[in-house]
C-alpha cells in the first residue's frame, strides 16, 4: 500500500474522534465524513486497479469501492485503536468483489433465458391490454406455451437486471425519459425521510430517481409508471430492483452496522 | 400444476431457513414468487413480493452474527400470503428496524400490512399481501 505519512494518520485519526462526537445529518459531520472520503480515495483507487481488465469500467468499480468506503467509514470505531486503512480494505475489497459476483451471476444467465426475456415482455404488454390489468403467471405460462417455473424463473427482476441495458432511449418516442417526466420531488416533502435519503437520491440517474420517487413515494404501480416513462413493466420492474439494490449500500438504515 | 393452484390448501405453512447471508436472500425471493404464482398473484404483485422480500431480508441481515440463519414462514389464506422473516436478536441488540426510514417506506408501498417484532429472541418481520380482486 501507499506509504501514509505519520500526519495523514493522525489527521484522520483526529477526524474520526470527531465524527464519533457528531450527530449524523449536521453539516459538520457530512463536511468531516467528506474529508475522510476524499483522503482516502487513493486507497480506493489502488484496490480497484486490482480489479481492473476484468470487464469493467474503471468508474465504476472506483464508484463500487467509494461505497465500500462509505460503509467503513459509518462503522469504524475509533477507540478501538485500530488503523482505518486496516480496517477499510476489507470493506472496500468486499464491495468490488460482491460486485463481480453479481455480474458474474448475470453473465451466466443461459442466452436462451436472455431471449426468454424479450418474449416475455412482449407477452406481458399483450396480455396487459387485453386483460386491462397484469396478467397472472398461469396467464403468461398459457400465453407463452411454457411451464408456471419458467415464467417465474424468467420473471426475477432482480436476476435480469443487467442483462438488458436500463438506459436505453425510447425509441418509440425519440425523446429522453427525462424529457417526458413531470417534477415529482415535491411529494418528498411529505414524506419523512431520513437525511441520508436526500443525498443517495441525488446520486441515482433521472430515470432510477424518478421511478423510485413515483413507486414508493407515489405509489403508482409499475404499470403506471411503465407509462408514464414510456418503457415496458418488465424494464420497470429491473429498474427499480437495480435501483434499491444500489440504495442499499448508501443508506444507513439498508446498511446498519453491527 | 395449473390444478394445485386451483386447489392450494389455504393452511398450509411453507418454512424456509437459509444461512444468514445475502447469497441466499435470492432462494426465499423464489420460493416467495412461486408461493404468490399458486395463489394466482399478478406479475405485478409478485415482483413487489420479491422486492419486499429483499428488502426485509436486507433490514434483518446486519442483526444476524455469523454462523446464524435467517428463517422465514410463507402462509395465509387462498388470497392472501403472509411472509415472516427472522433472524435472531444478537445479545445487547436493540436497533429496531427505523419506521421512519426509506427502507421502510419502501416496504409499505410493497405489501399491505408491515409490522415488526423485537420482543423475543428474534427480530421479526411480518409482511402481507392481498391479491387483487378480479372476477377471472
Amino acid at each position: 500500500m501507499s506509504e501514509r505519512t505519520r500526519s495523514d494518520r493522525e489527521r484522520t485519526h483526529q477526524l474520526f474522534v470527531e465524527l464519533a462526537g457528531l450527530p449524523r445529518g449536521t453539516a459538520r459531520h457530512s463536511e468531516v465524513r467528506a474529508e475522510l472520503v476524499e483522503t482516502h480515495m487513493p486507497l480506493v483507487r489502488y484496490l480497484a486497479r486490482r480489479f481492473t481488465g476484468r470487464g469493467e469500467p474503471t468508474d465504476d468499480l472506483l464508484q463500487i469501492g467509494t461505497i465500500g468506503l462509505l460503509q467503513a467509514i459509518d462503522r469504524f470505531e475509533v477507540e478501538r485503536g485500530l488503523e482505518f486503512s486496516t480496517f477499510a480494505t476489507p470493506n472496500i475489497v468486499g464491495e468490488i468483489k460482491r460486485h463481480f459476483r453479481d455480474r458474474g451471476w448475470m453473465v451466466r444467465v443461459p442466452r436462451r433465458l436472455q431471449e426468454l426475456q424479450g418474449e416475455l415482455a412482449t407477452a406481458i404488454n399483450d396480455l396487459s391490454q387485453r386483460l386491462g390489468r397484469s396478467p397472472t403467471m398461469r396467464e403468461l405460462a398459457e400465453h407463452m406455451g411454457l411451464t408456471e417455473e419458467q415464467v417465474i424463473e424468467a420473471t426475477d427482476s432482480a436476476r435480469a437486471y443487467s442483462a438488458v441495458p436500463i438506459d436505453v432511449p425510447n425509441a418509440t418516442t425519440g425523446m429522453t425519459v427525462a424529457d417526458s417526466l413531470v417534477e415529482s420531488d415535491s411529494a418528498l416533502d411529505h414524506v419523512e425521510l431520513r437525511h441520508a435519503l436526500r443525498p443517495a437520491l441525488a446520486g441515482l440517474g433521472e430515470r432510477e430517481r424518478k421511478a423510485l420517487m413515483l413507486r414508493f413515494v407515489e405509489n403508482k404501480t409499475q404499470s403506471e409508471i411503465a407509462k408514464a416513462l414510456g418503457v415496458s413493466q418488465v424494464h420497470v420492474s429491473r429498474l427499480l430492483a437495480k435501483t434499491l439494490l444500489e440504495l442499499r449500500g448508501k443508506l444507513p438504515d439498508m446498511q446498519v452496522p453491527s | 400444476m395449473t390444478q394445485a393452484a386451483e386447489t392450494g390448501a389455504p393452511e398450509e405453512t411453507v418454512f424456509l431457513t437459509v444461512p444468514a447471508n445475502p447469497a441466499y436472500v435470492s432462494v426465499l425471493r423464489t420460493v416467495t414468487a412461486s408461493l404468490a404464482a399458486r395463489r394466482d398473484f399478478t406479475i405485478e404483485e409478485i415482483d413487489d413480493l420479491r422486492i419486499a422480500v429483499d428488502e426485509a431480508s436486507a433490514l434483518l441481515l446486519p442483526h444476524a452474527g455469523s454462523g446464524e440463519s435467517l428463517s422465514a414462514s410463507f402462509g395465509g389464506a387462498t388470497n392472501t400470503l403472509t411472509i415472516e422473516v427472522s433472524v435472531p436478536l444478537t445479545a445487547g441488540d436493540d436497533t429496531k428496524p427505523d419506521e421512519d426510514g426509506f427502507a421502510w417506506m419502501v416496504l409499505s408501498a410493497l405489501a399491505d400490512t408491515v409490522t415488526t417484532d423485537a420482543t423475543g429472541d428474534r427480530l421479526v418481520l411480518t409482511l402481507t399481501k392481498a391479491r387483487s380482486a378480479r372476477s377471472t
